[in-house]
């Protein structure tokens, strides 16, 4: 084995000598393997940024948390909106009915939302959504509220004329001014400020509350109606830790169904959305991403095989000789096969490693200038690694194979 | 010993050997001796088997070579020591790995220690065991040479094939390795048949020398029989240089 290792060093400094010599050569034959290692790394990371990004904003809304709503939440051009035009909105009083009829749940909340203007004496920011939700909101949506505090129950249920303000919004109309106490005025009334959530930054759907008003759904609903469509109104559920989300949904389905009084036979007029579904929609636009990233450096990497195949059949014949004189002294055919196919696959590596390095350096660039979160994983480094490795060992096996069968006389005949 | 029999070899129109007899003997030292392009390159080739002859054949110990399949002439080259011009040294490994190399590569049965012990054998027996650790960049040509005897007796051969051993050598180191190769020769009982333009080594070590001219045999006898031929071919080679006629 140390023998071995000797050989394949004298073969490693052989083909580093070669390298060194032909440095065009060389570069052109790894030019393949490092673009498309770059093309297929590069795309991978900026999928798993995305996906990542999306990931995170989908577990915000809840990995357990069904949405009672009026539409579902699909995709395509094929959407069969007509079937649910005409479907009643969740209302307010169906929350009740829900928490009384269902054993599973751990919250339930009725929300919805608009925009409007907020003033604050004589500041103003327009359209800033306004959202209005029930007292059990915060067991729901996880946030923080780094100044005052959450509704009380009484302010919930009586429909206290108070609300929650996000860290744009205080940072905008307070500026330097503590907001708790201040008195904000939408929809013409006055309201009190009693807390202000901590900043979180936009995820991918916009789902923060940095720029929103949170009120209590009891107060908005005494002068607008919030069960009208135009306000988005939905139902969350967020089910006990033991329970999944189909029995959850099955539970849900038969709670709505029962005080909306649907017949057996008739569709549900409501939908049961839910984060997994989301998921399940972004997998297959991942997918897509990464067959993409790999056809693109799939032909460069078909490329650069060809480079290394062609490197190494001349590395085979500039050590003609040194084949002939290791077979003529016993070398058996592995022995050399496996030294060609280790030089082999070193090229290539080289080759993934240089294109490995560059996703780096342009994920460094991105992420400390344009403030992207783009970073190269240990997977898709490990991923890179073994893609080189293989090329290499395709590429080279017929090289290494022809090396390996050589005539055990080819010393005597370059030697004589 | 080897055996050859009307053995004949021509590349298109061009007859290269045309029907060569000899036999190299056990324990002596075989010259192969002619002018360039008398054939005896192509002889050495079709000795070793690199090339196949027309007809004929070559005997390794009465088995004819010429008629073994792949599987029997591999097992005839484990009895093949090879000494290569330019001694064709291994630069990343140390002389001792040179020397151990070989018995790497055909004896899966003796262990480490074992190959070890016969390496620095063969390295003491060409006086050079005290370069063991030494890489062939750091010992002179010579040393080389002796590096390569050493590695070529390993696998304790049958048949030792040299091809120029002496050159680029010095005369006095052409000489100390020509002797080595007889002593080894005779010692261990080696059928050894050397390759070579010298007429210093003819004169030391040639136990049974054969003269190639125009593909045939044209002579065979000893080292001293040589100077007094009377073959006017024979003479020519041996008497080629200005000095060597004077010193007649």
């Amino acid at each position: 084995m140390i023998l071995f290792i000797k050989l394949f060093k004298e073969s490693a400094f052989f083909a580093w000598g070669s390298v060194v010599a032909n440095k065009l050569r060389t570069l052109l034959t790894l030019l393949g393997i490092t673009i498309g290692i770059f093309a297929i790394i590069s795309v991978f990371s900026v999928v798993d940024a995305l996906e990542k990004s999306i990931r995170g904003s989908i577990a915000s809304l809840g990995e357990n948390v069904v949405y009672i709503q009026k539409w579902p939440w699909e995709f395509g051009s094929d959407y069969p909106w007509w079937r649910y035009i005409n479907r009643p909105t969740p209302r307010v009083s169906e929350l009740d009915e829900i928490m009384r009829r269902t054993q599973i749940l751990d919250a339930v909340v009725f929300t919805a939302s608009t925009s409007r203007t907020v003033e604050f004496g004589n500041r103003s920011m327009e359209r800033i959504t306004i959202l209005t939700a029930s007292h059990d909101y915060d067991k729901i949506r996880s946030f923080e509220i780094g100044n005052g505090r959450y509704f009380s129950p009484t302010e919930s249920f009586n429909g206290r004329n108070v609300a929650l303000i996000g860290a744009n919004i205080a940072q905008n109309l307070f500026n330097e001014v503590d907001p708790v106490g201040k008195i904000i005025k939408i929809f013409g009334r006055n309201i009190e400020v009693i807390g202000v959530f901590t900043q979180e930054g936009d995820d991918i759907f916009g789902n923060s509350h940095d720029d929103l008003v949170l009120l209590p759904v009891t107060f908005v609903n005494s002068f607008i109606d919030v069960n009208s469509d135009r306000y988005n109104p939905a139902i969350l559920a967020k089910g006990r830790e033991n329970f999944d989300n189909d029995e959850l949904i099955d539970e849900l389905r038969g709670t709505m169904r029962s005080i909306r009084r649907i017949k057996p036979t008739a569709d549900d007029n409501f939908a049961l959305n839910q984060a997994s579904l989301l998921s399940t929609q972004f997998d297959n636009v991942f997918s897509v991403l990464k067959i993409a990233g790999w056809i693109i450096g799939g032909f460069s990497i078909l490329v650069g095989g060809f480079g290394i195949a062609n490197i190494m059949f001349v590395s085979v014949k500039e050590r003609t000789n040194i084949i002939g004189i290791q077979k003529a002294l016993g070398a058996k055919n592995y022995f050399i096969l496996f030294q060609f196919l280790t030089e082999a696959v070193l090229l290539s590596l080289m080759g993934g490693i240089i294109g490995l390095v560059m996703v780096f350096g342009i994920s460094w660039l991105a992420t400390s200038i344009l403030g992207m979160n783009l970073m190269l994983s240990m997977k898709n480094i490990m991923l890179g690694i073994n893609v080189s490795v293989i090329i290499g060992l395709i590429a080279g096996f017929v090289p290494a194979w022809s090396a390996a069968r050589l005539d055990p006389v080819e010393a005597i005949r370059t030697g004589l | 010993m080897i055996e050859v029999k009307e053995l004949k070899k021509s590349f298109g129109e061009l007859n290269v050997l045309k029907g060569i007899n000899t036999t190299f003997e056990v324990g002596k030292t075989n010259l192969i001796i002619g002018q360039s392009g008398s054939g005896k390159t192509v002889f050495m080739k079709c000795l070793v088997g690199l090339l196949e002859p027309d007809s004929g054949g070559v005997f390794f110990d009465k088995n004819n070579f010429t008629l073994m399949n792949e599987k029997q002439r591999t097992k005839v080259r484990k009895k093949m020591g090879m000494l290569f011009q330019g001694s064709a040294l291994f630069d990343s490994l140390t002389v001792e790995e040179n020397v151990v190399f070989p018995l790497e590569m055909f004896n899966k049965d003796m262990t480490r220690k074992e190959k070890l012990e016969r390496a620095h054998f063969c390295l003491d027996r060409v006086n050079i065991l005290d370069a063991n650790h030494l890489y062939p960049a750091e010992i002179s040509g010579g040393m080389k040479k002796r590096v390569a005897i050493a590695r070529a007796i390993a696998n304790k051969p049958d048949y030792l094939f040299c091809d120029e051993p002496n050159s680029g050598l010095d005369p006095q180191t052409a000489i100390v390795i020509d002797r080595l190769i007889s002593e080894i020769t005779k010692e261990f009982r080696i059928t050894t048949i050397i390759n070579t333009h010298d007429m210093n080594s003819v004169m030391e070590i040639g136990d049974h020398v054969i003269f190639i001219y125009k593909g045939n045999l044209w002579w065979e006898g000893s080292s001293d029989e040589i100077l007094t031929t009377g073959n006017k071919e024979v003479e020519d080679f041996v008497y080629a240089s200005e000095l060597v006629r004077k010193l007649k």
